[in-house]
């Protein structure tokens, strides 16, 4: 069974990885790809990430080629299709893994302990293994071999981004770092960050961090705001529509499209600027009952980085794994049965500012979990910046994926690991608002205030608007939006 | 009473002719005909005035009486008094027609007569020969005679040109009281000249009238302005950036050279074995229907394509394949399409769009120079949007988005400027727009121009390299 390697760690240890963080700036990048320069880089899998990064290096000017399990390159599946229509060279493991310099495993978390022990004796001696997240170094605790340097190059967004943001000219954060137990020449830093200008990461910003970080912080931003609330708040949201006689298509798109239009203003403004598109009188509202719903959820989040801490949530999911999914799969055909994945989005009108108005209890349910995430993250020790990224930064771009097809496409979008974290929190959750959902009406979700008089008292709104800008993730959001902006002049 | 233009041809000499002119002018409406040089629009005017050789068609409603100012005419008149001159044989010096006879002959109003000799002030002239006066001073007089005839139309070919500023604004005047009596018809090249009582615009083209538009409509008006002022003005396209070099490319190598080139989709082929050269200072045309292949092929050339990695293509120095980056490509090419339009979905300035072209990139995320600043301001003066410089791109109309995007290629002067189908989506006029921009810059640069189209009225001076593709 597998050995969780942060727990193997010293307190004072464990500690020092979760604090690794440090924003890069681009000028640490001078040498661009030229370390990768000569090097044969192929890539294991070609997913989302797999295509996506290896287009981007390859188009950086590096040597890219796939390989594949035998039987995908039997039966030509998606991902042989993908490697060979753009152009790859694909081959076995034994006929590439043998050649390879670089090793970039992009196959899904869950297969990476037969993977890397399949791949691992065939890799030449000295040469690099290379991850795009540290479960499995981290929770699985995976040994590599001693000759081999292990780093990790982890955009912090879906494959497409990676693929369209580098067409664009630019990149998507990213977040780097270096195995320490495996670094024998000392060549991992500047692999990983030939890499990741290879993939165009180093022009929207590179966070240098530690597997632990990425991994602890990532469980934990995946499966509480980003897939987790925005399943429970679907749901909630819905149901309680549906209850006080709303009509169900409109209930239905107003939170298909809802969760997308409310945190696009949280992209480009933060916290802050999502309320601030609000009335007066329906941000103080909003205000009122994101911080009744932090109360209230606050000891779950805990529970939730605790698990993820101690490795009582990974040791959990892989029981799972090894029972062949039943909770995971259980999970997944329940949540495509909910009133709410089962009713289409109606052929209504919705404009860009009533799907605030009209869903201010999804505004403070947004607000509540990124700030609660961000502040268990902080407090269990995770750097601002991280904690960041992974809360806020990551929550639109998972709202997208409910606006395309609801739930069911977050989570075919979501790794496994996400979607198992997602459900145990829905599960948690669900009982857990069901007493402040009763005190719900559809002045805040579904019709919108109707006040006679919007005025509001002064000093109320200024404590508001204060408490808003306060917020420990407004001060980081601004100082990493900002950076963003300085080179990304349009935003 | 209505004047109406059914079908009308009018030559007027060996060389020029109006063609197929339709064209209906009320007795309320008020003209302005515009259009570059040679176009057409003096002739037009002049038809009204019963000028040229009608070859088909119809002209009716002509009044009786219209008043016609313009250079000809004014020409005209002092050719016929320097002709009297030449034909005096007497031994005494002739001195010419006074002025004062040449308006009596025309006016059939004496006191309006002396009310417009004083306006303009001409009252010392009267006993002057018409011949000594300045050309200011003879359309003074061609102005006072067609006004004083108190015609039923007046056409005035650039009545404004050559007036002092006094003279300037009391004409205008003049011909503002005169709306409600006298239907009137000129021809002006400047916007700014136009009085506010012009009711529709004609603009006329190589002997056509091809828009024809009322006042009242903003958007064609904008237009309209902006064709007129990247045809007429004399600015240039502004120079690159000396401080953003792209390396310089040995002038013995093809800028382009696909060998064989085969780019297959599954199992169908879209193109098959092809090669193509471009050499430096070449123009293409690349032509062939939908799905021949013609995007993937320039594809291939701008990095886009995968399969350039899978083909024997050499661009700018590079064998591709060979460890080069994208960008180190890119920097070579200047390139437009509907795709590009369709992906530059950014909310960003026009300003910034146009930077943008110095760094290969969709937005702008780069700390540009102030030299680069400049730079766009020119390009945003040549077409004609230096008020709009800070509104955002994904607020502006299709054409004028287009037009910004070609200024965004151009910007670097790169070697090579790819236009792909740069008028499609298109009306008439932002066509005519873009086709005008694209021959500024095919005279005025040292770019090579791949140029893709299948409308051969969309042709561009200058391109003499043809490419068809075949449907596979
Ligand atoms: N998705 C994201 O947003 C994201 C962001 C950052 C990092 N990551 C990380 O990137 C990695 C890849 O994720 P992904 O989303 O790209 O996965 P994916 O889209 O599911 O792709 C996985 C690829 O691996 C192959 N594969 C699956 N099982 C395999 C096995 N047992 N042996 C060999 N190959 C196998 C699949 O091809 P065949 O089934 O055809 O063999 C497929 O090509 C993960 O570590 C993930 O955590 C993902």
């Amino acid at each position: 069974m597998s050995n969780n390697y942060f727990n193997t760690l010293p307190l004072r240890e464990q500690l020092a990885q979760l604090a690794k963080c440090r924003f890069m700036d681009i000028s640490e990048f001078p040498d661009g790809v030229s370390a990768l320069k000569g090097k044969k880089m192929v890539v294991i899998g070609c997913g989302a990430q797999g295509l996506a990064q290896g287009m981007n290096l390859r188009d950086s000017g590096c040597d890219v080629s796939y390989t594949l399990r035998a039987a995908a390159i039997a039966e030509k599946r998606q991902s042989w299709k993908n490697a060979t229509e753009n152009g790859f060279v694909v081959g076995t493991y034994e006929e590439l893994i043998p050649t390879a310099d670089i090793v970039l495993n992009l196959t899904p978390d869950k297969q990476h302990t037969p993977v890397v022990t399949a791949i691992m004796p065939l890799m030449k001696h000295g040469a690099c293994l290379s991850y795009s997240h540290g479960f499995n170094i981290v929770e699985e605790g995976m040994k590599i071999r001693e000759d081999l340097t292990v780093i990790m190059v982890a955009p912090k967004c879906p494959g497409s981004e990676v693929r369209n943001e580098y067409v664009r000219g630019f990149g998507v954060p990213t977040l780097i770092a270096v195995h320490e137990a495996n670094d024998p020449k000392g060549e991992g830093l500047a692999l990983a960050k030939a890499y990741a200008v290879g993939t165009g990461g180093h022009k929207a910003g590179v966070l240098m961090s530690s597997f632990i970080a990425e991994v602890k912080s990532d469980l934990m931003g995946e499966q509480t705001i980003l897939c987790g609330m925005l399943q429970t708040g679907s749901l909630l949201c819905f149901d309680k529509m549906i209850e006080e006689g709303i009509d169900a298509g409109y209930a239905s798109k107003l939170i298909q499209f809802g969760w997308e239009t409310v945190t696009e203003a949280l992209k480009y403004g933060g916290v802050t600027n999502m309320l601030d598109r609000l009335s007066n009188p329906a941000k103080i509202k909003a205000f009122d009952l994101s911080e009744e719903l932090k109360l209230i959820m606050r000891p779950l989040y805990n529970k939730h980085q605790d698990d993820i801490i101690d490795g009582t949530f990974s040791r959990t999911m892989m029981a799972d794994w090894a029972n062949d999914d039943v909770n995971l799969l259980g999970w997944r055909a329940e949540t495509a049965e909910t009133a709410f994945e089962k009713t289409p989005a109606g052929d209504v009108e919705i404009s860009e500012q009533e799907y605030f108005d009209h869903g201010i209890l999804m505004v403070a349910m947004v607000k509540a979990g990124v700030e609660l995430a961000f502040e268990t993250m902080t407090a269990a020790g995770i750097v601002a910046d991280s904690a960041y990224y992974e809360s806020l930064h990551e929550t639109p771009l998972i709202a997208n994926t409910i606006a395309r097809k609801k739930l069911y496409e977050m989570n075919a979008t979501i790794s496994d690991t996400a979607e198992y974290g997602c459900y145990l929190y829905n599960h948690a959750c669900l009982p857990l608002l069901a007493d402040f959902m009763k005190g719900i009406k559809t002045d805040v979700i579904g019709k919108g205030q109707d006040l006679a008089d919007t005025g509001v008292d002064n000093a109320r709104l200024i404590e508001v608007n204060a408490a808003l800008r306060s917020h420990p993730v407004e001060a980081i959001g601004s100082v990493l939006r900002g950076h963003m902006a300085d080179m990304k002049k349009i935003v | 009473m209505t004047i109406r233009l059914e079908n009308l041809t009018v030559k007027f000499d060996e060389r020029f002719q109006l063609n197929t002119i339709n064209w209906e002018l009320a007795p309320n409406q008020h003209w302005v005909i515009t259009g570059t040089n040679g176009s057409g629009k003096s002739a037009l005017a002049a038809v009204l005035a019963s000028v040229g050789e009608s070859i088909s068609g119809t002209i009716e409603g002509l009044p009786a009486k219209v008043g016609l100012v313009s250079f000809e005419a004014q020409a005209e008149l002092i050719a016929a008094e320097l002709k009297k001159d030449d034909a005096d044989i007497m031994d005494v010096i002739s001195v010419g027609t006074p002025v004062r006879d040449i308006l009596n002959a025309a006016a059939s109003n004496t006191q309006l007569l002396n009310e417009l000799v004083e306006k303009f002030a001409l009252t010392d002239t009267l006993e002057r020969s018409f011949r000594t006066l300045s050309t200011g001073e003879s359309r003074k007089v061609m102005l006072i005679r067609a006004l004083a005839s108190q015609p039923d139309l007046l056409v005035l070919d650039e009545p404004f040109d050559g007036l002092d500023a006094n003279t300037l604004v009391m004409l205008q005047q003049y011909l503002a009281s005169l709306i409600e009596t006298i239907p009137m018809v000129m021809v002006l090249n400047r916007f700014d000249e136009f009085p506010d009582f012009i009711t529709h615009i004609a603009y006329m083209d190589h002997g056509e009238l091809k828009h024809q538009i009322n006042r009242d409509d903003e958007k064609a008006y904008a237009e309209l302005y902006q064709l007129l002022h990247l045809k007429t003005s004399n600015l240039q396209i502004p120079a690159a950036d000396p401080d953003t070099v792209i390396p310089r490319l040995d002038p013995e190598q093809p800028l382009v050279r696909l060998n064989n080139i085969t780019i297959k989709y599954a199992d169908h082929k879209v193109i098959d074995s092809l090669d193509w050269t471009i050499q430096p200072n070449q123009h293409w045309q690349l032509s062939g229907p939908n799905g021949s292949g013609k995007t993937a092929l320039l594809s291939l050339i701008t990095g886009d394509h995968p399969q350039c990695y899978v083909n024997n293509v050499f661009v700018f120095g590079f064998q591709r394949g060979s460890g080069e980056s994208i960008w180190q490509i890119k920097q070579f090419i200047g390139y437009v399409s509907t795709a590009l339009q369709w992906e530059y979905r950014v909310g960003t300035g026009l300003r910034n769009v146009i930077i943008s072209g110095f760094y290969d990139s969709i937005g702008l995320y780069s700390k540009y120079t102030d030299r680069q600043r400049e730079i766009a301001n020119q390009w945003l003066a040549l077409l004609g949007m230096s008020e709009r410089a800070d509104q955002p791109f994904n607020k502006l109309s299709y054409g004028d988005q287009r037009l910004l995007l070609i200024a965004r290629a151009m910007v670097k002067h790169p070697p090579l400027l790819i236009l792909d189908e740069p008028c499609l989506g298109l009306d008439d006029m932002n066509r005519q727009l873009v086709l005008a921009l694209i021959e500024k810059i095919c005279a005025d640069s040292e770019t090579s121009v791949i140029y893709v189209n299948h409308h051969p009225e969309d042709q561009i001076k200058g391109i003499d390299n043809y490419l068809a593709l075949e449907k596979h």
